[in-house]
């Protein structure tokens, strides 16, 4: 990772990280990437790029009012670019403050 | 509920790597296509076809009736028998743990079907789950409305035809 850090070109996650915390200033921001649980996947195979699937739990006050599709919506919306550049999945949880701390 | 969700999730998996090696060739010929309802008024090229090229009806008309006539409809990467993806295989065992019937299409065989789905619900991955006419959302959201019962809610009033 720190070896990607040297290169110009930020990796799809550090991508994901940056435009999703300037839009959602969320609390709770975790990008992980497990593209590798899909290397076999069909609807993949021959792409040279490897930052394919991710899973993305995000913490927001952006959230709140909003259903899940609409959630859901919001990030995909974000993310537009990367989708259309090679990212194929993302596995999504999507909650408010209050949701993770429902005492509160 | 644990439990049932725990085996839920092996299925998926295992599911997926069985399907791994599966090739093109093996479900040739089982395809699936929405039914065409009683409507009198449903026009002859709604009817089921072997390709949709050969149908003059924009694709978008094709979905629209498609979420009209089939109470849960999903746009998956195989079929229900032959899932291609683990997202549309959860999304799949997810429904098939209600007594729903299940009409999919998929959409790795027609490119075009694909983007014009993902037009018409402005949701740009795969599975797209629709009950009812209303676009529910992809796999994680199934899930997540499993687990709170809101699909239980959702498919109440919808009862198995067999």
């Amino acid at each position: 990772m720190s070896s990607r850090g040297a290169t110009a070109v930020l990796s799809r996650a550090s991508r994901i990280r940056s435009k999703l915390q300037t839009a959602l200033e969320a609390t709770v921001l975790e990008v992980d990437d497990v593209s590798y649980q899909h290397a076999g996947h069909a609807a993949v195979k021959g792409s040279s790029d490897k930052e394919t699937h991710f899973n993305l739990n995000i913490v927001s006050p952006k959230f709140e009012g909003q259903s899940l599709v609409k959630r859901h919506r919001l990030i995909y919306d974000l993310l537009a670019d990367e989708l259309q550049s090679g990212l194929h999945a993302l596995s999504i949880v999507a909650k408010t403050p209050h949701e993770t701390n429902p005492s509160k | 509920m644990t439990t049932s969700l725990s085996s839920i999730l092996f299925k998926g998996i295992a599911a997926r790597s069985f399907t791994a090696p599966l090739t093109r060739s093996c479900y040739h010929g089982m395809r699936y296509f929405a039914t065409v309802s009683n409507d009198p008024d449903t026009h002859d090229d709604f009817k089921p076809a072997n390709k949709l090229e050969n149908s003059n009806i924009s694709l978008a008309d094709v979905i629209e009736q498609d979420v009209k006539d089939n109470p849960v409809m999903i746009y998956m990467k195989g079929v229900p028998d032959f899932p291609q993806c683990g997202f549309s295989s959860l999304a799949v065992r997810v429904l098939q743990q209600y007594d729903v019937p299940l009409s999919a299409r998929n959409i790795l065989e027609d490119p075009e079907l694909k983007n014009a789905v993902k037009a018409f619900s402005n949701w740009p991955t795969f599975p797209q789950v629709f009950i009812k006419g209303e676009f529910i959302g992809g796999s994680d959201i199934v899930l997540n409305m499993h687990q709170t019962g809101d699909l239980k809610e959702k498919l109440k009033d919808i009862t198995s035809k067999q």
